[in-house]
């Protein structure tokens, strides 16, 4: 879930797309051709910050597409995905939606990566009346725009992330609770949010706040933000943390040999390659993260597209990055919506999305109004040096470790 | 008192990786009058470089700098025959556009090579750390400020002692006279280009044990290392020295005893009070070619 939103970058997105969007004012809702292929547009981030997960995202797209025109098709339509590089851009995004509804006539969108690119191109898409199902755009800002057309295929929203981290610590007897707790986190939308909604759940269950301070994307030494939480040896630290900022706490408690009975961290711990890669193997033991898909899992489809992954990429089902799964998911619903319909035009997607649950690799899902998840992430921990789905119960694969290991060194 | 002290020795610590990045800086500054915007870039790519060779070949990234400095000092060598000794004395404002460029390039390869996800170099030491008196002193970055202070004496020396070094001073003070005396000022400047360049390889391999990189990790450097050369004083070895661990020091002490938030900010603060009463910086000299 490496999802930024840059206030500039925002502002200059959203006045992009406030020109595009009024330079289109006349050209009406296009009519897409309701026979031959079935023509998906996508905007993906093939250059610039958000290169990698965009071409996971584009692997996940086209293992898709793969997948359901080797089993025919939707509704005997081949899928066609007509996908364009938007280079990172929040300008650039909204010009090839633009581009994609109006020019290329394509009869459904899906989503970009980023809940940067999200804000913009989702906007685009309701001004032509298109659904936008879409796998990375899960930050506030992505629903504090309500629409009612777009559908963040993930659990839960990223601020709900952890809250089945709190839910776990809350199960457990009042003898094994923490009692005091420290929350250093990132100053960024995906991160501090998260461990503030922890935070208050803890104060309310009586779990006392030791340390709660912010840190900027341009704190790159967090020795002596962990040398202030070491001081105040908190029962549990819940840090709301990306991914660099993670590897950094970890390794500033490494070396100051401060090791909480408990360490969370939202983001970067729940990354199965990148994590034992950059903290050390032995340092891993203990730590919590949250997860929206793990390759092991048996939800719906999971198998077959972990098997199809390995087989059309290489590798191990741990190198695929859960972006890949997402943009997989997204086609998945499309296919359960055409099942249950016989019809894959835009306002049918919006209006039957609207109601009960649907299956994804990732689990049931279902949305609110405005595209909201409404289920939980998976508690995940590091156990014997894999992560393993602990919490829920109904969930969990393995018993949580409730008190963490020591520092491997 | 226990924080205070512990933030204390981590920011010098943290300083002594810093003063080891900026010295180049200083350094290519001194001889040139070049700001050398590509300071950072070149780090990060000697981070890579040192990666490359520990996960291929299992070279120490210390040991990895006998390799990495020789083709970080034919890369500056080559970049300033390249493109700055094209450039006449009052074009040397365009130096800056053409290091930002060669910044860039440097981060447009490294994106290809390696693509843009994080990397670390972890070898079996890099978390490592022992106790003193209740203290805590983390081996890498004690090793990093010993290298800083044995690379800063050298180039000392370099500077002071060789003929090389008077030959530098000779041409920064009056090129003019310089060239008369049998100089040639262009192949020292290169030569300097290539020694501040060289410096960036053991910065690297540092930058690369201490924390996680990509190719955009330049642009957070080259900020804090234009700031400590500022600071210290435009070409002063020993001021940016100095910079390097008031910057480490006052953000470690803020982060640790008031809020992280601030930590930045409170070295900027110091910047723009000491450039206010004293615009040359803490070491700034009016005479060209003090180093």
């Amino acid at each position: 879930m490496r999802k930024r939103l840059s206030n500039r970058r925002g502002a200059a997105g959203l006045l992009a797309m406030a020109l595009v969007v009024a330079s289109c004012s006349s050209s009406g809702t296009a009519t897409p051709k309701v026979t031959g292929p079935l023509r998906i547009g996508i905007s993906l981030s093939l250059t610039g910050d958000f290169a990698d997960p965009g071409k996971a995202a584009q692997k996940g797209y086209e293992l898709w597409r793969d997948t359901v025109n080797a089993k025919g098709g939707i509704l005997g339509r081949q899928v066609e995905l007509k996908i364009v590089d938007d280079a990172s851009s929040p300008d650039q995004v909204v010009t090839n939606y633009t581009n994609l509804i109006d020019k290329d006539k394509v009869d459904l969108v899906f989503g970009p990566f980023s809940s940067l690119l999200t804000v913009p191109s989702s906007a685009v898409a309701k001004r032509f009346g298109y659904s936008f199902i879409e796998p990375a755009g899960g930050g506030p800002a992505v629903f504090d725009q309500k629409l009612d057309n777009l559908f963040f295929v993930q659990p839960a929203t990223v601020v709900a992330g952890g809250e089945v981290f709190a839910k776990w610590v809350l199960s457990l007897p009042a003898d094994q609770r923490p009692k005091t707790a420290a929350y250093p986190s990132l100053d960024d939308p995906f991160a501090s949010p998260i461990a503030d909604r922890i935070r208050q759940l803890f104060e309310a269950a009586g779990i006392k706040t030791v340390y709660n301070e912010t840190y900027s994307a341009e704190t790159t030494d967090l020795s002596p933000v962990i040398a202030k939480v070491a001081a105040a040896n908190p029962d549990v630290v819940v840090a709301g943390t990306q991914s660099v900022d993670a590897y950094a706490q970890v390794k500033a408690m490494v070396e100051q040999k401060f090791s909480p009975k408990m360490l969370y961290m939202s983001n970067g711990a729940n990354s199965p390659v990148e994590f034992p890669d950059k903290v050390g193997k032995g340092n891993v033991a203990g730590i919590f993260s949250t997860s929206a898909w793990l390759y092991r899992s048996d939800e719906p489809g999971n198998k077959d597209f972990v098997a199809a992954y390995i087989k059309k990429f290489g590798g191990a089902g741990s190198d695929i990055d859960e972006t890949s799964a997402q943009a997989y998911a997204c086609g998945q619903l499309l296919e359960a919506v055409a099942a249950k319909t016989s019809k894959v035009d835009n306002a049918t997607i919006i209006s039957s999305l609207h109601q009960g649950a649907w299956p994804t690799l990732m689990g049931q899902i279902s949305w609110d109004a405005i595209g909201q998840p409404q289920g939980s992430t998976d508690l995940v921990q590091w156990i014997d040096g894999s992560l393993q789905v602990v919490f829920p119960t109904d969930q969990a694969k393995h018993q949580a470790t409730v008190t963490k290991p020591a520092w491997g060194g | 008192m226990h924080l205070l002290v512990q933030s204390i020795i981590v920011g010098v610590l943290t300083g002594g990786v810093y003063a080891l990045m900026a010295t180049g800086q200083t350094l290519i500054f001194g001889v040139m009058r070049v700001i050398n915007v590509a300071q950072g870039a070149m780090v990060i790519l000697a981070a890579y470089l040192s990666s490359s060779l520990f996960s291929s070949f299992g070279i120490d990234p210390f040991l990895s700098i006998l390799i990495t400095a020789p083709i970080l000092f034919v890369l500056g060598f080559t970049i300033h025959a390249t493109f700055l000794r094209r450039l006449r004395p009052e074009q040397n404002e365009l130096s800056l556009l053409i290091m930002f460029a060669v910044a860039l390039g440097i981060e447009g390869v490294l994106g290809l090579a390696y693509s843009t996800t994080y990397r670390s170099i972890q070898t079996g030491y890099v978390n490592r750390s022992f106790t003193v008196a209740g203290y805590h002193v983390a081996l890498v970055r004690l090793l990093a400020f010993g290298l800083s202070a044995v690379i800063l004496v050298g180039l000392f020396l370099l500077l002071n002692r060789s003929r090389f070094g008077r030959s530098v001073r000779a041409t920064v003070q009056n090129p003019t006279s310089a060239r008369l005396l049998g100089v040639e000022p262009t192949r020292v400047a290169a030569i300097g280009f290539g020694l501040g360049a060289a410096t960036a390889a053991a910065a690297g391999a540092v930058y690369g044990l201490v924390y996680p990189f990509n190719g955009g990790s330049h642009y957070d450097l080259i900020s804090r290392l234009l700031s400590i050369v500022m600071l210290g004083g435009l070409g002063s070895l020993g001021g940016s020295v100095i910079a390097a661990l008031v910057m480490g020091v006052a953000e470690s002490v803020v982060a640790a005893n008031v809020s992280p938030i601030w930590s930045s900010f409170t070295f900027f603060a110091v910047l723009l009070a000491v450039l206010v009463f004293r615009p040359r910086g803490l070491f700034g000299v009016a005479q060209r070619g003090a180093l």
